[in-house]
């Protein structure tokens, strides 16, 4: 069944290739349709999944290189299965919001479906040589798709981009390596790659961890590594900004999860720097979201506050809090593509990111002015949407923890409302003033594709914001198992 | 023989209806005359299809014996607090259940003709729907918990429908003035709520009963002392009076069934479904009698002296109440509930046909008050004015509660606004005049503000200078650095000279 869910984009892509390159709307209704089908086989998996088990499911294994000992195996677990949905989910988004690239689209919708292959790839990965190898092969179709259809600065916003992560690449190949040494069986599987590193001295796993940390961090992104997020997500076109930030970032988290697990000595070392790690990334995150008033590196500096929460409720160490940062990725994932999502879309009508150009938006365009508010309405974490669960898990987790350390977390919360509701009203309210203010009184209103998108987005937050049961009951016993280990 | 389950449907399906309405209102199709037969359909059909339902579960209950409590399902739980979606169908629940359900359809069914061609028609319905539906569920619920969710749907309708004009400075006026007294009384049902929670370890009516044999009488007292507040309140018993009059503000057939027949019975109620509780605490059933003496009595005095109909029947409802509480007071609850179900019959009736009997009468003159009133003035001038009540409330609630909000906004606007950098109240329309011809978007004010602008402008700094310049920040700049030394050790080796060298080292370390 996985195996189909990775080859599905894969063939999609190929399909693409073989199509005209010139009938840019066929070859538009071929990657919606690819991408629709890869998600409706996603949504499938639950059928065949069954939540109560804590242990990976779904397993294919076929030999790779039987010498070096790996091997092609693919299985998802509690925490991978919702982050597999979320790729899949935005990347149908993605591709229908992509209705502004009129440029070279065989080639752009191609990278696309091969970024959603890799993606798909890391979440489902079970042997840490081929979740390295979809990591790196993620960075390909990012780097030309940024590098191609990008804005003015893409080129260095591309290069920057390669070059950190592949620099953070580095570390964790090397530390990946010395974990293969350790494992009893010279294999790259996860789990026997985890019962090695169990046995290793804590010195050892501090300097192992730290290595993963780094390769991690860059994507997640932690704070001193976040320099190329900026850019990157300012210059990429906004469907490649919904993906970058919906889910790239995901795979530096989903990536730590699995190394504390595989590493828990160290994580217990380092809980105090991770903790530094995370209230550092919130404020200061928030803070400089704050600051922006170009609208992208805005959403683009509040989600490096919002992977510190992510990164808060891992360095709990406890059910709360991993909880709380699964439940946190998924939605961020849900809100970050929203606003990327929304955002785009006026660009795309105003070519303007400048926030002080636009007022009074929503007697020109109401369904817009609706779903932004109600996304950035779920940026904050509003009770009623999926960021608040998520929040709260993980603030009890830090609670649990370290007590009244983590209130720095409540600082950052009236940050992100001063910034959101800045916009809001900045978007929405106060006379038009601008030079351009005649064009800026007819712009057109959402359209039918860009509407589906924005609701089932913001649908997403509000279900798991007000409901949160079933996805809780998913994540549970994957969560439970994780936490198990530190409880002692 | 039905299902008890179906009893969940009963409050379900005017809620249900009510928001059906309010959707088609907001889509189109029910909106104005032609939308009026789609409204009234609607309603009628809920409210016909609960009475049926109703009345089947009366006959499974004659024929199969009442079930007692229903549990349905769980509506939800957090740790050791759970909230069942359960109901209590016994005798009493069932009996006064159907006369509800009756008295709502017949009511609902007039006001089709009566609110025929009415600007807020559909609004009428909305409010009218939700009112049976909170109705229904205080009556039929079988937890405090639930009958408390009916409490307060009761009350927001009643709200709505004394605001049902509400382009008129005295209908938004009374409306507020009685949803706030009434929120009074909610205080005093979430106290309880909160306390049996505590204390008798769950909310459903049986563990309540069997709670309060083993508690001390102070607690049972305190909990009971909550319920019978907002009885109180919500039958408006004296002190909270005042309220109902001025609720005679929404149109005749609402004033009918809220006031006249059924609403107002919902205290009454709440006290005989808590008899099983109540009679262990002798100071609050005292509490309960003397109340409802003094009501007794203030309605037939004031209502000697009024001169309009609705007024008369009111003052006479809030006559018989009192005397409903007394009984329940005195131990007699049987008597109440048998009071209360008869009452609710004649007066809705009452209530209905009292503007007709006005127009085919053509009455003018209203009988005066019985001459030993007349003879004694002070109690003549003390009917006319109510007791003086509301003077009375004002001065001891309302006016303190406003001199404390006046010193806080003092507070606010002089000492936290300036704190925090919230522009004052009048200042807000200036801000946005302001706002035209600055492009800047970032900006603080207050002491608050200005630290974040001041932390953002060095944070700004510090990423600029060492996270994104040049090319690819220092991290880049490093690298390319590094690629020139390796750069220029490679060409070294590209030498002969130092390739031989090489090679001999390697084969030094080898040997």
């Amino acid at each position: 069944m996985l195996r189909l869910l990775l080859l599905l984009p894969l063939f999609g892509a190929l399909l693409i290739a073989l199509l005209p390159g010139r009938n840019g709307v066929l070859i538009r209704r071929a990657a919606l349709a690819i991408t629709a089908i890869t998600l409706g086989w996603a949504l499938w998996l639950a059928s065949a999944f069954d939540p109560s088990v804590a242990s990976v499911q779904l397993v294919e294994s076929h030999v790779w290189n039987p010498r070096m000992g790996s091997a092609f195996t693919l299985g998802v677990d509690g925490i991978s299965l919702p982050l597999v949905w979320l790729a899949t989910l935005l990347a149908f988004i993605a591709a229908l919001a992509s209705g502004g690239i009129k440029d070279k689209p065989k080639g752009y919708y191609m990278l696309l479906l091969l970024l959603e292959a890799a993606m798909l790839g890391v979440f489902m990965a079970r042997d840490w040589s081929l979740f390295y190898v979809f990591w790196e092969l993620t960075l390909l179709p990012l780097f030309f798709l940024i590098d191609r259809y990008g804005g003015k600065n893409r080129s260095r916003a591309a290069l920057n981009f390669v070059l950190y992560t592949m620099g953070g690449s580095v570390f964790m190949l090397i530390a990946l390596l010395m974990l293969y040494d350790a494992a009893p069986g010279h294999s790259f599987d996860m789990a026997q790659i985890r019962a090695g590193a169990h046995q290793l001295p804590e010195a050892t796993q501090i300097g192992l961890f730290l290595g993963l940390l780094i390769g991690f961090g860059v994507k997640m992104p932690i704070f001193p590594m976040h320099g190329w997020l900026p850019l990157a997500h300012v210059e990429a076109p906004s469907p490649v900004s919904i993906l970058l930030s919906g889910i790239l970032l995901k795979m530096g988290s989903y990536g730590l999860i699995r190394a504390i697990d595989t590493l828990p000595a160290a994580a217990v070392a380092l809980q105090g720097l991770l903790l530094a790690l995370a209230l550092i990334s919130l404020v200061y995150g928030g803070i400089l979201a704050w600051k922006q008033s170009d609208l992208k590196a805005m959403v683009a500096y509040s989600s490096v506050s919002h992977m510190g929460i992510v990164l808060l409720g891992l360095a709990a160490l406890n059910n709360a809090g991993f909880t709380g940062a699964v439940m946190q990725m998924v939605a961020h994932g849900l809100v970050a593509g929203a606003l990327f999502l929304l955002i785009g879309l006026l660009y795309e009508r105003t070519h303007t990111r400048e926030l002080a150009d636009y007022a009074s938006l929503v007697k020109v365009m109401p369904r817009f002015a609706f779903f932004t508010i109600l996304a950035f309405i779920a940026a904050v974490g509003m009770p009623g949407t999926a960021g608040f669960v998520a929040e709260l898990h993980a603030l009890i987790g830090g609670f649990a923890r370290w007590g009244a350390w983590v209130v720095p977390v409540s600082l950052t919360v009236i940050i992100s409302a001063a910034y959101s509701v800045r916009v809001i009203g900045r978007l929405f309210t106060g006379p038009i003033a601008s030079p351009q203010s005649d064009r800026m009184r007819h712009l057109p209103d959402l359209t039918r594709g860009e509407f589906t998108a924005a609701a089932v987005l913001t649908a997403g937050t509000l279900i798991i914001g007000f409901y949160p049961a079933p996805m809780l009951d998913l994540i549970a016993a994957t969560v439970g198992l994780y936490a198990e280990v530190f409880a002692s | 023989m039905m299902n008890f389950a179906w009893i969940a449907l009963v409050p379900a399906l005017p809620l249900l209806a009510a928001l059906l309405i309010a959707g088609l209102h907001l889509a189109g199709p029910a909106r104005g005359e032609r939308g009026e037969a789609l409204t009234a359909r609607v309603t009628l059909a809920a409210a016909g299809a609960a009475f049926l339902l109703l009345l089947g579960l009366d006959v499974s209950a004659l024929v199969a014996g009442a079930p007692g409590q229903v549990d349905v399902a769980d509506w939800f739980a957090s740790g050791d607090f759970r909230l069942p979606l359960s109901f209590t169908l016994d005798n009493l629940s069932l009996g006064f259940g159907t006369l509800v359900g009756f008295i709502a359809l017949v009511t609902l069914k007039f006001s089709v003709s009566y609110m025929h061609r009415e600007a807020g028609f559909h609004r009428f319905f909305i409010g009218m729907n939700l009112f049976v539906a909170g109705m229904l569920l205080i009556v039929l619920a079988g937890n405090a918990g639930l009958a408390f969710v009916g409490w307060e749907l009761a009350g927001v309708s009643s709200w709505m429908l004394i605001g049902y004009a509400f382009e008129r400075d005295t209908a938004t006026l009374n409306a507020q003035r009685a949803f706030l007294t009434n929120r009074i009384g909610d205080a005093g049902f979430l106290l309880a709520i909160a306390l049996a929670f505590l204390w008798m370890g769950g909310l459903d009516w049986n563990t309540m009963s069997h709670a309060a044999a083993r508690l001390p009488t102070l607690y049972v007292g305190l909990i009971g002392f909550g319920f019978v507040t907002a009885a109180l309140a919500k039958s408006a018993q004296v002190p909270f009076s005042p309220w109902i009059a001025r609720a005679l503000e929404g149109p005749t057939p609402s004033s009918a069934i809220f006031y006249g027949a059924v609403m107002v019975h919902a205290g009454v109620y709440l006290v005989i479904r808590l008899e099983t509780v109540l009679i262990h605490t002798p100071g609050v059933m005292a509490l309960i009698a003397a109340l409802g003496l003094i009501t007794a009595l203030y309605g037939w005095l004031v209502g000697m002296v009024q001169t309009d109909v609705k007024s008369g029947l009111l003052f006479a409802t809030l006559t018989q109440v009192g005397l409903m509480f007394l009984a329940c007071g005195l131990g007699l609850f049987q008597l109440a509930a048998w009071h209360m179900a008869l009452h609710a019959t004649w007066r809705a009736w009452q209530f209905l046909a009292a503007p007709s009997y006005m127009h085919l009468l053509n009455a003018t003159t209203t009988p005066p008050a019985p001459a030993w009133m007349r003879n004694c003035p002070r109690l003549y001038t003390a009917a006319l004015q109510r007791f003086w009540l509301e003077p009375l409330a004002d001065r001891l609630l309302t006016r303190p509660t406003q001199g404390l909000a006046h010193d806080m906004r003092a507070v606010d606007d002089n000492v936290i606004s300036r704190l925090v950098g919230m522009p004052a109240a009048q200042s807000a329309a200036a801000l946005l005049d302001a706002r035209d011809n600055s492009a800047t978007v970032v900006r603080g004010r207050g002491l608050a503000g200005g630290l974040l602008v001041w932390l953002a402008g060095r944070l700004g700094d510090f990423e600029q200078r060492l996270v994104l310049q040049g090319g690819g920040g220092k991290l880049a700049e490093g690298m390319r650095r590094l690629g020139d030394w390796l750069k220029w050790v490679e060409g070294l080796l590209e030498q002969p000279r130092y390739l031989l060298l090489m090679m001999m080292a390697t084969l030094v370390v080898i040997l």
